[in-house]
């Protein structure tokens, strides 16, 4: 084989990507601290469905169990400990399953063969439409 | 009038490229076996199917190597069942192999092979985050770009250096022998 097995050119790209990519994430952390100390009251939890609102619930301790029944399957979130995760769905990659218990404000769980997204937003005032019937 | 040997070639050519889709047809398999995404990031991959992809425009020319890419694309989502997903599938694979080619054409001198799958790699988690971004409406999902960067980082060393033993290993054969380019 010859000539090296990189070049300058690659560790470069390979540096700048790093980069760029941990100056996102890093400040994320810095301030996850911050904002996990802030109430979770005024965090909410907005779905929706084929990018039009669903439903939005409040982002509670205790548990909730929600399902999502749309023409193309179901998605079932439960939301306790003041975050989100999903639990169950009948999409054919299951990768929605994949996204864990998200707690941070801006993260997102996504099921896009249903065209389900469920994420964490907080509170602009308006009316919360708690559904009695769920958990 | 072609002539013999041009016929040949063009038997070898098109030879080559049923195996490679075949092989990324079936790599494309065993990495929808592997869940990446449990213990990682949701939509990370290996990227395996990427390295018949950059052998092929490492051997043959971009018009070829895009027909391996269409190819690969329909035939994975038509056996997996994941018609639905063939939108996202096809955007990433067409902007990863959008970049590469073009990395591949201008800077071959600079890049090896590991720059450029990686290039691939990372271009191929934008364009499925873009086409999901259209789908939900929403360009939250992007959140995850940062880790999926790191994440395809990984994955393009891993297929580069697969890659470079590969075209290596091929370029030793009679039938490829007429395509190694020469550097």
């Amino acid at each position: 084989m010859k000539g090296k097995m990189m070049k300058r050119g690659d560790l470069i790209l390979i540096g700048i990507v790093l980069i760029a990519a941990l100056a996102f994430i890093v400040p994320r952390y810095l301030n996850g601290d911050e904002s996990e100390k802030n109430h979770i009251q005024n965090r909410v939890v907005h779905i929706e469905v084929d990018g039009k609102p669903y439903k939005t619930l409040p982002l509670t301790e205790e548990e909730q169990l929600v399902t999502i029944n749309t023409d193309k399957g179901f998605n079932q979130i439960k939301i306790h400990d003041g975050g989100v995760q999903m639990i169950d769905a009948d999409c054919p990659d299951k990768l929605c399953l994949g996204f864990g218990f998200v707690t941070r404000p801006g993260q997102q769980i996504v099921c896009l063969p249903h065209r389900v997204s469920v994420f964490i937003g907080v509170d602009s005032g308006e009316e919360l439409e708690v559904d009695d019937v769920v958990g | 009038m072609t002539s013999l040997a041009e016929e040949s070639l063009l038997l070898k050519k098109t030879v080559i490229l049923a195996i490679f889709s075949a092989a990324a047809v079936v790599l494309g398999i065993v990495e929808s076996l592997i869940p990446l995404g449990t213990f990682m990031v949701p939509g990370a991959k290996l990227g395996l199917a990427n390295i018949m992809i950059l052998t092929c425009l490492y051997f043959l020319n971009g018009k070829d190597t895009l027909m391996l890419v269409v190819l690969k694309t329909l035939l994975t989502a038509m056996i997996l069942g994941t018609f639905s997903m063939l939108l996202f599938s096809l955007f990433g694979a067409l902007l990863s192999f959008a970049v590469m080619y073009g990395l591949m054409k201008i800077s071959r001198k600079r890049l090896s092979l590991i720059g450029i799958s990686v290039a691939g790699g990372i271009a191929h988690n934008i364009g499925q985050l873009g086409a999901a971004a259209i789908v939900i409406d929403s360009l939250n999902i992007f959140y995850y770009l940062p880790v999926l960067m790191i994440a395809g980082v990984a994955t393009g060393i891993v297929v580069g250096i697969a890659v470079r033993y590969l075209t290596n290993a091929l370029g030793h054969m009679k039938m490829f022998a007429a395509f190694v380019p020469e550097d």
